[in-house]
């Protein structure tokens, strides 16, 4: 890239004079480049609505409600309520089940979507894989009260087959990591798949050609040659779902109003974050609950962007 | 970026073992392709037919059934009647509040992806680091913040007071970034500044056609993101007559006899006529879905480079 | 990210890094001092007996048009009282009405606490316990009622004990809407048919539900399917197993016998499948036994959502009988299930209109005698209420007699506090009972967890 650099300092470009010398040539220098430009209205936006949110909530998770300084209180406060454990838990399994069944699932079907050959089909199975996910909130709420009814279900067979006679079997608490997956999984994969066939189609026909020639079936050229050039997407894939997983929220919350309170609304950890906020008017607690998620978002997104290499350029 | 192996002969295996290879590996597609679509459709063929049910052929008849036009008549009139025509507002809401915030997205994201992707500056990695700590943040904890500022702004009752946080897509942001650095070679912008194009040129005559999928990918998640977001406007928006459809949605949800008993009969909102709310909330989405998933299938169009 | 040595450009850069952290820290700040600050047990002590109104008013501007929120089924009412008062029109938003535990009116007040600004004037809420977070003991954002806003003999025109929902203290917070005192609803064509006499206690109510099981398997005399299943049976039986004593003071005792008795005998009737599990409004309930309703002690609502609306029953068949209560019960007591409000904001700059505006809707026949779906809190709106109810020819019997009667045996000793005691019920016994257990084997468990989420919030609790 540093070629590149010396070349874009020689061009004309709009340079603003700034008092200190910093070499033109290392990409430290102070003086505002064409990227500073063309990043300022997003750079904004994200100060307003990102940073400055994020950083009110670190400083409402170290506060009192009054105001005064608070040290780690808030986090221990909350982290003994009674909910937390077992939400922690609860979402652990979520996690376990959902995410390995995502990215498996979603690659898979990508890849497969990917190889069909007529063009048609494949806009068509695309666009049907991603109906569930224009679903949203409350439109799905009478949607899984019927749908994990047996009585009135149109998958009552299924249910049956696994045992279950009434509403209240389905939603016993030990089934419930396993239907929020699939509800998560059922509305989520079809814009990933999009996402993924959109990076497969990034992959130069050259590159798909010549594996073909060499002989390589389709097994071999997806695990050698599609997976590894579209790691960046794969690995921002699985830095999102992390979060989303560990960050459940929308499925418990859907199906305690489908079950009229029967599946309590602070399931998981971040409803119970919600929980504290506005029901309890804690909002301290609930910022260092949030904190309490985002360090274990970004612990995990650090050893995948390590891994997958998201931050190198060219 | 690019691996090109010498191409080799390959050797001639018996041609009737390749065809039962090939047939049951297409076998074996299909029903993978099949199940899934099962998967997914199901549920959405029982939200079509249950729009032409009534309230009692819902509990009775078989999920599989087709009701009858009469009641799909009844349930839609009775659906725009609702609340003297709330639904007709909560749309055009809807449609106001996602299609200004997918311009200014779009014009904002592009450009900064693109940025983060293929240019120097200081601050690059800061920018990548910060905006996916900001996107692992959970949401819940950025709402009062966000109403805290927009209260401050004298913004709030205003469409602005959603629309500007709508703007603001890291996700987008991101997508572009990984499209721009993977998909887009530097040599092709590099033989671009040696004919003389500056950095807005190349953008925009260069880089950006060749982004179309990105660009319709961002558009598309931006606007079905701001379309389906429940809980911003429900915090910032004051009464029903702003609320976008998401929103009112709850409200028709809370007039169902099946989640709220209490509600009177003149009121109440039959669970058909729920169902049919929900068909035509998530409409637009797949209709701006449709029009994207043209732009998607254009891949990157190779020859760009003078080699 | 590979962290090799720093040259000196990315050390301006760490510098501008810190500097970008400490500027977005100081917008934090700002915005921090900008709200105002209210959240957990906030000390708005804005009691003021100096005052008008018994509290600190906002700057009043007797011009100035007030705000009302409403659900979908009282927007009528306010869309009549702007039709009779052309000259004082109120601004009407319409919302989830706090149904369906959505919470939307704390939530909405205590983000409009922060941001000082926002609150309308007057609110409606489908259930009753805001005082318990509203106070002024709490965060003050209601206007006491009792203390010179709205006049005395108004408030008396209420049903006895139907404002003691929303007092504390001895200060009222709202103008009760309506009413749900439970009574028991009978289909007398069956009855008379099978020659059965209506039970007046739940100890007969108890015998004829083992008669039905053995005569006629499959018809069901109660439901507790539900998450208010504890204020028909528990309320009714004297059951403390939620008297709120104060403002942040509870007392609670499951094991009480008056809770085990009730506990007893719905697992009596589970068990020989004359009660239901399964929810009235969900759809297997329609299906399997929406025909096959016998009795169904419940609240005075039961009459338009359960029979007319849900289960579509025949007309000529359904009937009331006055409310079950235990033998030993001096005087006999019943439960109550929901019953709407209408609150007055402390911060309203219009006390007067919205004052106007709550009394109208609650007292004025024009809407709660001829439009409302549920029984008048207000006495005299409640008699025009039945008339019009009885005028209708669907019912059996007089169904005045017992619901006014009822209205007055509510018991006292079941409170209203700032959780959900529905979504405890739902949360550890329903979800017990599908899992097979009793009633009574589980009210240990419902204790534990009312203690639990009373703490949760702010309560002392005592046995």
């Amino acid at each position: 890239m540093t070629a590149l650099a010396t070349r874009e300092s020689s061009a004309p470009t709009p340079q603003v004079p700034t008092s200190t010398s910093g070499s033109r040539r290392t990409a430290g220098s102070r003086r505002p480049r064409a990227g500073h430009f063309f990043v300022l209205p997003y750079v904004v936006l994200l100060a307003l609505f990102g940073v400055i949110p994020v950083v009110y909530s670190i400083y409402l998770a170290f506060t009192k409600a009054g105001g005064g300084f608070a040290g780690f209180s808030n986090f221990t406060r909350s982290a003994r309520d009674y909910r937390f454990v077992p939400a922690i838990e609860h979402v652990a399994m979520y996690v376990a089940i959902w995410l390995v069944a995502l990215i498996v699932l979603v690659v898979l079907l990508a890849l497969v979507v990917h190889r069909l050959v007529s063009g048609k089909a494949k806009a068509v199975v695309r666009f049907a894989y991603y109906i569930p996910g224009a679903l949203a909130g409350a439109s799905s709420v009478l949607l899984l009260l019927f749908v994990l009814d047996p009585t009135v279900s149109p998958v009552a067979m299924i249910l049956r087959w696994t045992g279950n006679e009434h509403f209240t079997d389905v939603i016993t608490p030990h089934h419930l990591p396993v239907i929020f997956a699939i509800i998560a999984f059922w509305t989520g994969a079809g814009g990933w798949i999009l996402v993924l066939y959109g990076a497969l189609n990034t992959i130069p026909a050259e590159v798909m050609e010549a594996a073909k020639v060499d002989g390589a079936g389709p097994v071999r050229t997806a695990l050698n040659i599609q997976l590894p050039m579209i790691r960046k997407w794969v690995s921002y894939m699985v830095i999102l779902s992390l979060a989303a997983g560990t960050q459940l929220f929308v499925e418990p919350e859907l199906v305690s109003q489908a079950s009229f309170g029967i599946v309590p609304n602070d399931y998981s950890v971040n409803q119970l974050a919600y929980q504290f906020a506005f029901t309890q008017n804690d909002f301290n607690g609930s910022a260092a609950i949030s904190i309490d998620l985002l360090v274990v978002a970004l612990l995990c997104a650090g050893l995948f962007v390590a891994r997958g290499k998201l931050f190198e350029t060219d | 970026m690019t691996v090109l192996a010498a191409p080799r002969r390959t050797s001639s295996s018996g041609s009737s073992a390749v065809t039962v290879k090939k047939a049951t590996s297409r076998g074996f597609v299909f029903v993978l392709l099949v199940l899934f679509a099962l998967f997914f459709l199901v549920p959405i063929v029982w939200l079509l037919l249950s729009s032409t049910k009534s309230a009692t052929a819902l509990n009775s008849q078989n999920p599989y059934s087709f009701g009858s036009l009469h009641d799909l008549r009844r349930n839609w009139d009775a659906l725009w009647s609702f609340q003297d025509g709330a639904v007709k507002t909560w749309m055009k809401n809807s449609v106001l509040y996602a299609g200004l915030a997918l311009v200014i997205t779009l014009a904002v994201s592009v450009p900064a992806g693109y940025a983060l992707a293929k240019m120097q500056f200081a601050g690059r990695r800061f920018l990548l680091i910060t905006t996916l700590i900001v996107m692992l943040m959970p949401t819940a904890s950025l709402v009062l913040p966000t109403f805290l500022e927009i209260n401050y702004a004298h913004l709030v009752n205003t469409p602005l007071s959603v629309v500007l946080p709508y703007s603001f897509f890291p996700f987008g942001v991101y997508l572009t970034y990984i499209y721009f650095s993977t998909a887009v070679p530097a040599d092709l912008l590099a033989a671009a500044k040696i004919d003389g194009c500056g950095e807005l040129r190349t953008f925009w005559s260069i880089a950006l056609p060749l982004a179309s999928p990105v660009v319709a990918l961002v558009g598309f998640f931006s606007f079905v993101q701001n379309w389906n977001n429940f809980f911003l406007p429900y915090v910032m928006l004051p009464g029903s007559g702003q609320y976008p459809m998401q929103v009112g949605l709850t409200q028709m949800l809370a007039s169902t006899p099946t989640f709220n008993p209490v509600v009177g009969a003149n009121a109440a909102v039959s669970p058909p006529e729920l169902v049919l709310a929900t068909l035509v909330s998530i409409a637009p989405v797949l209709v701006v879905f449709l029009l994207a998933q043209r732009y998607l299938v254009t891949g990157l169009t190779a020859g760009g480079t003078k080699e | 990210m590979n962290l090799g040595r720093v040259p000196a450009p990315a050390r301006r850069g760490r510098v501008r890094v810190a500097a970008a952290v400490i500027a977005a820290a100081g917008a934090a700040a700002l915005l921090a001092a900008c709200s105002s600050g209210t959240s957990v047990g906030g000390k708005n002590n804005a009691a003021d007996p100096g005052s008008k109104y018994g509290f600190k008013t906002a700057a009043q501007s007797a011009a100035s048009q007030i705000t009302v929120w409403v659900d979908s089924t009282r927007l009528p009412a306010a869309q009549a009282y702007n039709k009779a008062h052309p000259n004082s029109q109120v601004k009407i938003v319409s919302y989830d009405g706090n149904a369906n535990g959505s919470n939307s009116f704390k939530t909405k007040f205590s983000l409009f606490d922060r941001a000082g600004s926002g609150w309308p004037d007057v609110v409606f809420t489908t259930d009753n316990n805001s005082a318990s977070w509203g106070s002024l003991d709490g965060t003050g954002d209601l206007a006491p009622v009792n203390k010179g806003l709205v006049p005395q003999s108004t408030l008396n025109g209420f049903a006895k004990g139907s404002l003691d929902v929303c007092t504390l203290n001895g200060v009222t917070y709202c103008l009760r809407n309506d009413l749900a005192q439970n009574v028991l609803w009978y289909n007398k064509k069956l009855m008379d048919q099978w020659g059965y006499q209506v039970p007046t206690t739940w100890e007969q109510y108890e015998q004829l539900a083992d008669k039905v099981a053995q005569q006629h398997p499959g018809y069901i005399v109660g439901s507790a399917g539900d998450a208010w299943a504890p204020e028909i049976y528990m309320w009714g039986a004297e059951c403390p197993a939620n008297d709120v004593t104060g403002p942040k003071t509870i007392k609670v005792d499951t094991s009480d016998p008056n809770c085990v008795k009730a506990a007893k005998m719905l697992d009596s009737l589970i068990a020989n499948k004359t009660m239901s599990t399964l929810s009235l409004f969900g759809p297997e309930f329609a299906k399997q036994q929406g025909s096959k309703v016998l009795m169904l002690p419940g609240p005075d609502w039961y009459g338009g959502s359960v029979f007319q609306g849900t289960l579509k029953t025949p007309k000529g068949q359904i009937a009331v009988a006055p409310a079950l209560h235990w033998a030993d019960q001096n005087p006999p007591v019943t439960g109550d299930v929901g019953g709407g409000a209408w609150w007055i904001s402390s911060h309203s700059k219009n006390l007067k209109a919205a004052e106007d505006f709550a009394t109208w809707v609650t007292t004025n026949n024009a809407y709660q005698a001829d439009l409302a779906p549920g029984y008048p809190a207000y006495t005299a709106a409640a008699k025009g209420w039945l008339a019009k109810q009885q005028s209708s020819g669907y019912w059996a019997n007089d169904i005045a007699a017992p619901i006014l009667a009822a209205a007055g045996q509510v018991w006292s000793g079941w409170g209203s506090a700032a959780f959900s005691q529905e979504s405890i019920w739902a949360k550890v016994v329903q979800a017990g009972m599908a899992q097979g257990k009793t009633i009574e084997s589980l009210l240990p468990a419902w204790q534990t967890e009312i203690e639990n989420e009373a703490k949760v919030l702010g309560y002392t609790v005592s046995k």
